[in-house]
């Protein structure tokens, strides 16, 4: 019996009185789990990731008492914005902060309003299925229609300092209703030396004529494994800004997703990682166009020092039929360490004529010449690399709008330039 | 005062410079002539410090100190500075604050204050208007998208902020319109005093109509083998330069 097993059936005794449905998608998505197995490097989609690892490791499911007393200064926090703390797993309502219009609903609620939700998008994603079996926090966020919610709604995935290693599986549904403006910051951060493993899995249904952004913020420690799924899904002339930005983990994986079920869609999404050490950063994004007059612009950057290695895979997708399609698909890469690596895929499937297509995908280093025009101006080596990293940045940051939440990315970013030694 | 002493110097192994010797005193202004591959580029790159420039042989020293052994933001805070002939692109970077950054390193090293965003403002604006650009450039990064007219006067605008007292002007004016050039010309002329000196490399005698030099050297093969003053561009001018090559 694998932990994987014992902790399944911990969790089943844990809710003994959990929906019967409910129950019955978690076994059967535990059965599934069983068939599929953790991937291996012969699985095309996953060839980059090296996963034997993090199949070594064991980790025991947060239960209640694993929740610590509540820290007197969250970490994380973005001034001026509604919040939802989930604190190892656990949803601090009291601690929770909504304005009129958001609602929270739990997934017994969700469920039987729209089963498909939980099963969308797994194509035979072990990780996908194996949260579909354990989901254990997480919760669905409803933002009613024809409202605008002018201030962010952060949520804070907190992992507090462990003392042995734990996972949990948080699963947001985001509910966006038709006519509706929202963003919300889902911000994973960790504070553990301590091993411990998430893997989240979020499903956007953006409604007809609404505005969704949203902003990912990856900030666990580098004893974690983040594993991820996001699924977007755009009704008729729905808009997406996404953006994601990561610099935790010592594995991280991500699956995105965009499906576009009306015409008139646009979606924009935009990535920035930031690894070093021997971290391992891979996303894959699939932007599926089958409807018409929809429009997707991706860009993806990633930054990486000493021994890391980053994987970008993008897919994009116009199906037979479709017309007018402008997709375009970016992805470029600044290595600051000769060790390393980075591994990119941009790749294009058209089966329609009526598209306007592009994609693109570099990776380079430092630019010498810049360095040197900067030094001759007075600033140190130092600084001018500070300034350069932070200039190959700035073209992600500023798909953010909101001046708090992009302060407390560009903070990160800048600690991050002090803190690492890869300018030598 | 910057002092070259019997420089021999080169880049990959190869010696470009064979014994250069050029002495350039407080308020003058010096111009460099010579054809492609005479060495002029590879002087100034000796001068600021670029990387992969070796030097065999000789010495070079500014105000008694020796450069050659200093960084290059070490000279640039020393008072050198390069208008450089093909000003580099650096995406994302913002030009006000680039600058600011640069002028702030310079103020410290010399023991000042640094200066704030809001006097900033106030002496970039009045920077700019003397070489005629837009207040759009604050906002744009830097030297990205700039035609080449624009990076030569970011390059003037550069210097007039960072004050330094001896200047190099590697090709200011190649690619530069006449009106262009007369705003890079005036630039550099209102900066002129008796205290900053300025080495200007050209091909062409053109811009020295604007930028009155104290004088003229020609490079050829590596060596200075002609000084004189201004009327010796007018001569090259006329007859090329073919007369003055061994």
């Amino acid at each position: 019996m694998s932990y994987l097993d014992q902790q399944f059936d911990a969790l089943l005794k844990y809710w003994p009185d959990e929906d019967k449905n409910i129950r019955t998608l978690r076994t059967d998505s535990f059965d599934q789990f069983n068939t599929i197995g953790f991937p291996t490097r012969r699985w095309e989609e996953w060839q980059f990731t090296d996963f034997s690892k993090f199949i070594k490791k064991q980790y025991r499911l947060s239960w209640s008492e694993d929740l610590p007393s509540i820290p007197k200064s969250i970490p994380g926090l973005i001034p001026d914005l509604n919040f939802i703390l989930i604190i190892n797993g656990h949803y601090q309502s009291q601690l929770s902060a909504l304005p009129d219009g958001v609602r929270v609903s739990t997934h017994l609620e969700d469920f039987n309003a729209d089963q498909n939700i939980y099963t969308s998008g797994s194509n035979q994603n072990p990780f996908h299925v194996l949260n579909t079996a354990m989901m254990n926090s997480g919760v669905p966020i409803h933002i009613e229609p024809n409202q605008i919610i002018e201030k962010p709604i952060q949520i804070i995935y907190l992992t507090t300092d462990l003392s042995e290693p734990l996972m949990n599986h948080p699963r947001f549904h985001y509910h966006i209703g038709e006519n509706s403006q929202a963003t919300i910051v889902e911000h994973y951060i960790g504070l553990s030396d301590q091993p411990y493993f998430v893997n989240s899995v979020s499903h956007a249904t953006i409604g007809k004529n609404a505005s969704f952004n949203h902003v990912r913020i990856q900030e666990e420690t580098e004893s974690a494994s983040h594993i991820a799924s996001t699924h977007y899904q755009l009704e008729i002339d729905a808009r997406l800004n996404a953006t994601h930005f990561s610099l935790g983990g010592e594995l991280f994986r991500h699956d995105i997703q965009i499906t576009f079920n009306g015409n008139g869609g646009d979606a924009t999404l935009n990535g920035l990682c930031l690894t070093e050490n021997h971290q391992h950063h891979d996303q894959h994004v699939t932007v599926d166009h089958q409807h018409d007059s929809c429009n997707s612009h991706q860009l993806f950057k990633y930054i990486l020092g000493d021994k890391s290695s980053g994987v970008f895979n993008g897919k994009v997708i116009v199906r037979e039929n479709t017309k007018q399609t402008d997709a375009d698909q970016s992805n470029k890469n600044l290595l600051l360490s000769p060790a390393a690596l980075m591994n990119a895929n941009p790749q294009l499937e058209i089966y329609s004529e009526d598209v306007k297509c592009s994609h693109g995908s570099t990776t380079g280093q430092i630019d010498s010449e810049a360095l040197f025009y900067m030094r001759s101006r007075g600033l140190t080596q130092r600084k001018a690399t500070e300034l350069i990293i932070g200039g190959f940045a700035e073209e992600i940051m500023k798909s953010i709008s909101n001046e708090n939440i992009s302060d407390y990315i560009n903070e990160k970013i800048n600690q991050w330039l002090r803190s690492s030694n890869n300018d030598d | 005062m910057l002092e070259i002493k019997n420089l021999h110097a080169g880049v990959d192994g190869k010696k470009i410079l064979k014994g250069v010797n050029l002495i350039i005193k407080p308020g003058e202004l010096h111009a460099i002539m010579g054809r492609n591959g005479s060495g002029k580029s590879t002087l100034a790159n000796i001068i600021t410090g670029r990387d992969h420039y070796e030097v065999m042989e000789g010495s070079v020293t500014y105000n008694g100190k020796d450069l050659l052994d200093m960084s290059p933001e070490n000279r640039a805070l020393s008072g050198i500075f390069m208008s450089f002939q093909y000003p580099v692109v650096i995406p994302g970077v913002n030009n006000t604050y680039f600058l600011r950054a640069a002028l702030n390193a310079k103020l410290k090293h010399q023991g000042l204050k640094e200066m704030n965003g809001v006097d900033f403002m106030h002496l970039i604006r009045e920077k700019l208007n003397r070489v005629q650009m837009d207040e759009t450039y604050l906002t744009r990064a830097v030297n990205d998208g700039f035609s080449g007219g624009e990076k030569k006067r970011n390059e003037i605008l550069q210097m007039l902020t960072l004050e330094p007292t001896f200047s190099i002007l590697d090709e200011t004016d190649s690619g530069l319109d006449i009106d262009a050039l007369k705003i890079v010309a005036n630039g550099v002329n209102n900066f002129r005093n008796n205290e900053r000196s300025f080495l200007a490399i050209t091909h062409y005698q053109r811009l020295l109509e604007y930028m009155e030099p104290d004088f003229i050297h020609v490079l050829f093969d590596g060596e200075i083998v002609k000084s004189g003053d201004k009327s010796l561009a007018i001569e090259i001018e006329k007859k090329g330069y073919s007369w003055l090559e061994k």
